[in-house]
């Protein structure tokens, strides 16, 4: 239960206080009229005593009466029964009383804090109190208890009368005929002899003050000093000049009237008229008499409305509205303008003497009288009671006393004692007339008694019993079901959970005001249920959800009472409770009914706040609930929003994915123009991908750098021209002028009805920085409007709709409203520092604030030609165009790849100006060639080509474009050469190209333009090649004694895969590359010159090498065999160079990472033996021969020859494929033929070994012939042979000596065989076994056996194995 | 004889709530909610004076004109709320405790399953047919 002001035991003795009836002269009531008040009006504020009265109890103690108020009354009579519930204008008095309350804007409230709930509730219910208060005054008397009975009439006549005394007796006679004649019903007296007191009321300022005190005198004689009393008031005349601040105590008594008189104007037109019905009763009729008229009255419609008078308030209250419209002079705020303090004085004086000298002495008497009867009827109850059963009256519901039957006599004391706050005698009579009651069966007399036993033994000082809770709960349920008697019931309930919830009982208090909710008053079932949902929330554990529970009950009969705001109230309470937490079909509910309640109290703002938490919760309603609500939501919306103008409000629906938002830069690419294909860029199509990003801002960062001389400079960012989550949007991006920025938005609809999107358009704000871009940008900035009609995002669906332009509507059936969605993206979570992963923090995004920067280039590239599809190696020529579309001249055209080998532009020197021409690229070679034909064979032709003018800066090349720069609107076509990729499969090649603008803008340096290809690569030929030392010296060498020429073997194969595509290669020509060396003469096994492969067939060709005579460092040797082609120019020597850089690239990154050790080896000047060592085992290794094999494939394709043509590379970096020997090792093989295999089936060839040390230490060689190569040459020979005779050696080897052993091998079955197998084991003599080095000869010696005897040696390509 | 099933987690929103289809479904979620206030009490009632070895099945919780309202907790705080009609008097306190164990059961095997994400609402198809079956079967 919520808090209350008042105490519980303030509250209970307020409840109950002795009534005296005041009986006024016409005059004396002009003369209080004056105040603007009647006199029991006059006296109320007054009607609480400060001081402390005394009474003797029946034993002579004497009591203290502390805080003892009276409650004075006009008498008002009427012939009404008690009713056992509430009447209808009663209830409609109350339900005003609770309308009049409305929680205020900054009520009070408290933070109420249980497990995880935090809640904010309002502290007090003072409508709960005011109706307390009120209903408990409107309780009709009633026979079985005394309680609001009058005790004492003030019978009050002005001294103005022409004779007062008269007026007294006549007053007398009236009180005396109400009470004792029968005629009335109501009101009801306490005591057949009612206390009468005599008040003369002289009004200062018009009455004779001596005239009046002789009257006064003449009144104490007759009827005693303390039973008569001169009240002086009105000691100032009615001037509004004198406008002297005098407290008003009147006012907070009389306070809610005019209270009500304000809410009577909001509240809706029937309430209204049930007001002037109440009205229009009312005002014909303060004063005695009045009920006759009443019931007369064409406007009653309800005859037990009569108990209208019997509440004091209503008639208070009619007789104020009455008094307004009399005196519209008097403001209804003025009250007692004609009193001052000192007659206020005199009031206050007077009420204590009557209660004090007058009340208590003449309730005093009375209670020793009845004690006095008492006891000797007591003493025969029980035979009494037999004897006067007679004279009691069976009623309907039980038996009714005639009102002097001796149980009632101890009702009547114990009343009386609990009016003068004696609880302990009036429990005890309390429960003695309980128990004569509950003989009886008198069960409604039985209740009453109970009930205030149950109370007075709660108000017992000292507490010497507990609080008989049973009895309050006896009484309640005799009320309620013997008596059906609700009001009684409920009284019951009130003063009983009052004092539980005093005693911290609230789950018993709650039980109870549960328990009296029923059908029957709804206004009276919410606020018993707000109570007990109070109670709930103030118990030791706090019980969160009953609270929510019955705060909503007690809202949905508020809501039934038509208590619409009380209602909103305690839904909003509840809702603290279920908001957020997963009950959503109960947040729904709640969340409808605030939004329709909020909506008709005109809270449109608050309605829509509801009905959009509805929308935006994941709903678990139907869809029809969900149509509904919506509907219902869009009804609402719709008139907040018709209310007003400018700002558009914020629309629920649909969701907006924020964070998912996508923003382009960039204007709409033409794809496709004809033949032309554009450069792919950047769209939206796209999905990002993080290392596709890191790919091109490694791109971007090479091409800055080149720009800028090989430095990057510090604040370089990747410039993106799509943002989406993923990226980086720390800085706000720059957009170029004149150039559309899209936005693309991704939209949800959570709902399971359809929403239809029409004319959205993107809203946005432009400000002009002053320190970035003066003026100039707006002058340019323009966003076209572009509408997108009617896109319909069908149920719980995703939708990406892409436009400019962003603000919405939606429509369902014929409603559509007119809203806004704000964008707010939120950056990803911080997860750096400890503060960040504490707590739940979000870095900015600044992808919708783009800067508007001055105009840019803006260059389109197109591709001519360009296939998709390649053979390994292939030389294509294609074209690229460059157009600059902007108004701005660009230069420092620059590109980079992620393959730069792929393609070139030519070098500057040698690109051959032709015109491209698209007709004749089918057949036209790509190649340069001789003009004239050199001598034919195998005789090669040399050339020297500095490296230096095909060498590109890694990765970035420059774009040779005429005068370094694109004038607007110019555009520029260049030949670009591409070569096939050396692997098959599908390749990405990636282009980047970087331009600028000619004038340096401050923001943008750059610009750049992404493309992206997709080459499928189909296998062509395998070319592998090997060199030798030429044990021979060559023929031809004569001067250069040193080297001993070297054999090239250069294995082709054509490994093409497609059936019917390439009919077959040619190789067209071989060229060298080297510092060194030089392809000298071709070693022809046919006489064939051209060599043609179809599919799978292998070729082997065999050059001879040689050192040139002069060697230069710088230039690269040319040779070319079967001369055709000069492939020293572009773009044969482009690609070449292209593969080099991107092959020893590689090998540097290898070294780097290599530890030091390695590299200081090669450093180190050969002095020592053992570094000497490596330096000759190097000199002897290095090769540095560069192979190029140009092929033509012919290829068949639509009927069509076409002519393809390629070239392949090989470098050979030393002898042999394994380049590791530290000795190296020449194995011979003297060929020998066997003489009779087929006499003894075995065949004993013998082998020579020769073993030469070509360095200048010692070496120790080990020969071990067991030894099983498991290498696959091995395998490939099928059978076995084996090494007879001597099957290990150990050597050792002298400087540049040769050793050479015969071993005999055995072979049992004819057929090929590797002779190949012993393993050598060598070592340097002075190093101790620190490497043995395996020499183990990659080519094989092959021996064949002939089963005929005839024995063919047959080494495929020589007999000399080198390493 | 359930008319109401309800699962709530332990940080008291609901894991899963069916009634049956022909009365207010609003009501059984105020009912099952509500019926979260006893259960809360009850637990911190028991859990103190006998540890661990706490009985699972709390019994009645409260009794409302038309519904009784029975409560079980498992040891991970998951509450089991079965809602039976008060009319139905052949039910005896045995059977609405067989009827706990079956459900807990099956809760056990939803937990088991590795693509459930514990916290989510439970939307096992054999889960929701023990509970069909407990409802039809009473009625």
């Amino acid at each position: 239960m919520a808090q209350c002001v008042q105490s519980v035991q303030e509250f209970i003795q307020d409840s109950f206080v002795p009534m005296v009836a005041v009986l006024s002269s016409d005059e004396a009531e002009r003369v209080s009229r004056k105040n603007n008040l009647s006199f029991s009006e006059l006296l109320r504020p007054f009607c609480k005593l400060t001081s402390e009265g005394h009474i003797r109890d029946p034993n002579n103690q004497l009591q203290t009466v502390k805080n003892l108020r009276v409650c004075v009354n006009n008498l008002v009579t009427s012939l009404q029964t008690p009713s056992a519930s509430v009447s209808p204008a009663q209830y409609r008095l109350l339900s005003e009383v609770v309308l009049s309350f409305q929680p205020q804007e900054g009520a009070q409230t408290s933070a109420v804090k249980t497990g995880d709930y935090s809640l904010n509730l309002s502290v007090t219910t003072p409508w709960f109190e005011a109706y307390r208060d009120n209903f408990l005054q409107s309780m009709p008397a009633s026979d079985h208890e005394f309680l609001n009975h009058y005790l004492a009439c003030l019978l009050v006549v002005s001294s103005t009368e022409t004779v007062p005394v008269e007026q007294f007796l006549k007053l007398s006679q009236e009180q005396h005929r109400i009470q004792h004649s029968g005629e009335y019903t109501n009101p009801k007296w306490f005591i057949p002899n009612t206390l009468k007191y005599y008040v003369l009321l002289h009004d200062m300022s018009e009455g004779d003050e001596q005239r009046a005190e002789l009257v006064y005198e003449d009144m104490k004689q007759r009827y005693g000093s303390h039973g008569c009393y001169l009240l002086k008031i009105n000691s100032r005349t009615v001037s509004p000049e004198q406008d002297e601040q005098i407290p008003d105590p009147w006012s907070q008594y009389l306070l809610r009237n005019s209270q009500r008189n304000q809410v009577r104007i909001h509240i809706p037109p029937p309430a209204i008229s049930s007001w002037r019905l109440c009205a229009s009763v009312c005002v014909c009729g303060p004063g005695p008499g009045l009920s006759s008229s009443l019931e007369v009255h064409p406007l009653q419609l309800d005859t037990s409305s009569a108990s209208l008078q019997t509440l004091t308030d209503v008639h208070v209250d009619l007789k104020t509205g009455a008094r307004d419209s009399e005196h519209p002079a008097l403001g209804s705020g003025s009250y007692g303008a004609c009193l001052t303090l000192n007659d206020h004085d005199h009031v206050r004086q007077f009420v204590q003497e009557f209660a004090f000298r007058g009340l208590l002495p003449h309730v005093e008497k009375n209670i020793r009288q009845l004690n006095d009867q008492k006891r000797p009827e007591s003493l025969f109850v029980h035979c009494y009671q037999k004897v006067v059963c007679v004279g009691v009256i069976f009623l309907l519901f039980g038996v009714r006393y005639p009102p002097e039957a001796p149980e009632l006599q101890i009702r009547k004391m114990a009343d009386l004692c609990f009016l003068v706050q004696h609880y302990d005698l009036a429990y005890s009579c309390y429960h003695t007339a309980k128990k004569d009651f509950l003989l009886d069966q008198a069960m409604l007399y039985a209740a009453g008694a109970l009930e205030m036993a149950a109370v007075s033994a709660f108000l017992q000082s000292g507490a010497p019993r507990p609080y008989p809770s049973h009895y309050m709960d006896t009484a309640i349920q005799t009320y309620r079901d013997v008596c059906r008697n609700m009001v009684l019931a409920e009284r019951c309930a009130l003063l009983s959970s009052e004092i539980l919830k005093s005693q911290g009982k609230y789950s018993e208090a709650a039980a109870l005001l549960i328990k009296m909710t029923s059908e029957d008053s709804d206004l009276r079932s919410a606020l018993l249920l707000e109570q007990a949902a109070h109670c709930f929330i103030n118990m030791r554990n706090p019980m969160v959800r009953k609270f929510a529970f019955h705060m909503i009950l007690a809202g949905h009969r508020f809501s039934k009472a038509r208590q619409t705001r009380h209602a909103l109230r305690c839904y909003c309470q509840a809702m603290q409770v279920y908001q957020d937490r997963g009950w959503s079909l109960a947040e729904d509910h709640i969340n409808f009914t605030i939004g329709r309640h909020s909506f008709t109290h005109g809270q449109s703002e608050d309605a829509v706040m509801a009905f959009r938490q509805i929308l935006i919760n994941d709903s678990r309603q139907t869809a029809t609930q969900q149509a509904a609500f919506l509907r219902e939501y869009l009804y609402v919306y719709k008139s907040v929003n018709g209310e007003k103008k400018g700002c558009l409000p914020e629309l629920p629906l649909p969701y907006i994915q924020s964070s998912t938002t996508r923003v382009f830069f960039g204007h709409e690419r033409r794809l496709a123009e004809g033949e032309k294909q554009a450069a792919t860029h950047v769209s939206l199509d796209q999905e990002y991908d993080q290392n596709l990003s890191a790919m091109w801002c490694q791109l971007e960062e090479q091409l800055v750098s080149s720009a800028n001389r090989g430095i990057v400079p510090n604040n370089f960012q990747p410039s993106q021209s799509c943002l989406n989550s993923q990226t980086d949007n720390l800085h706000p991006p720059l957009a170029v002028v004149e150039e559309p920025i899209i936005v693309e938005l991704s939209f949800r609809n959570p709902l399971k009805v359809s929403l239809t999107l029409s004319n959205l358009s993107l809203l946005w704000k432009f400000t002009a920085d002053g320190t970035s871009s003066p003026g100039k940008t707006q002058t340019g900035e323009q966003i076209t409007g572009e509408t997108i009609t009617n896109e319909e995002a069908s149920a719980t669906q995703h939708k990406n709709v892409d436009f400019l332009l962003s603000e919405g509507q939606q429509a369902l059936s014929q409603m559509t409203v007119r809203g806004r969605q704000d964008l707010k993206i939120r950056g990803p979570r911080l997860n750096l520092t400890k503060e960040d992963k504490m707590q739940v923090r979000y870095g900015a995004d600044q992808r919708l604030e783009p800067i508007i920067t001055p105009p840019m280039p803006l260059m389109e590239v197109f591709f001519l030609q360009f296939p998709t599809a390649l053979l390994c190696g292939e030389i294509k020529k294609a074209h690229v165009e460059f157009c600059n579309v902007s108004a701005v001249a660009l230069c420092g055209l620059r590109v980079a790849s992620t393959h730069p080998d792929f393609f070139t532009f030519g070098s500057q020197a040698t690109t051959p100006v032709t015109p491209p021409s698209s007709v004749s690229a089918e057949n036209c070679s790509a190649y340069k060639t001789f003009a004239t034909t050199l001598q034919q064979g195998s005789v090669a032709s040399e050339m020297l080509v500095s490296a230096e003018e095909f060498s590109q800066p890694s990765g970035v090349m420059n774009i040779p474009v005429h005068g370094g720069m694109l004038q607007p609107g110019e555009s520029i076509q260049l030949p670009l050469w591409l070569r096939g990729p050396d692997k098959e499969g599908v390749h990405e090649i990636n282009f980047l190209f970087y331009y600028e603008s000619i004038e340096k803008g401050p923001k943008i340096s750059h610009r750049v333009l992404r493309h992206t290809v997709f080459i499928c690569a189909s296998r062509s030929l395998n070319v592998q090649a090997s060199a030798f030392h030429s044990t021979a010296p060559p023929p031809h060498s004569v001067d250069d004694k040193g080297s001993r020429g070297t054999l090239v073997f250069i294995d082709v194969e054509n490994v093409n895969m497609s059936e019917g595509g390439v009919r077959e290669f040619h190789i067209v020509q071989v060229s060298s590359s080297s510092h060194h060396w030089r392809l000298h003469k071709y070693i022809t096994p046919t006489k064939d010159n051209d060599c043609k492969l179809s599919s799978r067939e292998r070729a082997k060709l065999c050059f001879r090498a040689q050192a040139p005579p002069s060697r230069s460092p710088i230039s690269l040797t040319w040779t070319h065999v079967c001369v055709q082609i000069i492939s020293s120019s572009t773009p044969c020597g482009d690609f070449f160079f292209r593969c080099c850089n991107t092959s020893t690239l590689q090998q540097v990154d290898v070294n780097s990472r290599t530890s030091g050790n390695s590299r200081s080896l090669y450093s180190a000047p050969p002095s020592g033996s053992g570094t000497n060592l490596t330096s000759v085992t190097r000199k002897c290794n290095d090769l540095d021969l560069n192979i190029i094999v140009i092929w033509k494939a012919y290829v068949i394709e639509d009927n069509k020859q076409l002519i393809l043509e390629g070239q392949l590379h090989v470098a050979l970096h030393s002898f042999g494929k394994e380049a590791s020997s530290l000795v190296p090792k020449e194995v011979r093989q003297t060929l020998c033929k066997a003489s009779s295999l087929c006499v003894s089936s075995l065949c004993l060839v013998p082998v020579t070994l020769t073993l030469s040390n070509c360095s200048v230490a010692l070496v120790d060689v080990i020969i071990d012939l067991r030894h099983n190569s498991t290498s696959s040459e091995s395998l490939e020979v099928h059978g076995s042979f084996s090494w007879v005779g001597q099957t290990q050696y150990k050597l050792q080897l002298g400087q540049q000596e040769v050793v050479s052993l015969t071993l005999r091998a055995c072979f049992f079955r004819a057929g090929v065989y590797n002779l190949n197998t012993p393993r050598v084991l060598a070592r340097p003599t002075e190093q101790n076994s620190v490497c043995e080095t395996s020499q183990q000869t990659a080519s094989p010696a092959l021996i064949i056996i002939i089963n005929s005897a005839r024995l063919q040696k047959s080494n495929s390509s020589d007999e000399q194995l080198s390493l | 004889m359930a008319v109401c099933i309800a699962v709530i987690a332990k940080e008291n929103y609901p894991l899963f709530i069916r009634s049956v289809p022909t009365q207010n479904e609003l009501k059984f979620h105020y009912t099952v909610h509500t019926s979260l206030d006893v259960v809360e009490e009850k637990i911190s009632a028991v859990g103190k004076s006998l540890g661990d070895q706490r009985e699972l099945y709390l019994g009645l919780l409260y009794p409302t004109e038309d519904y009784k309202v029975y409560g079980y907790v498992t040891n991970s705080k998951v509450k089991f709320v079965i809602v039976v009609d008060s009319s139905n008097t052949s039910l005896r306190d045995n059977e609405i405790r067989s009827m706990f164990r079956k459900l807990h059961n099956s809760f056990t095997d939803v937990m088991c399953n590795p693509f459930y994400n514990p916290g989510d609402p439970i939307q096992s198809k054999a889960f929701n047919g023990i509970v069909s079956g407990m409802m039809v079967q009473t009625g």
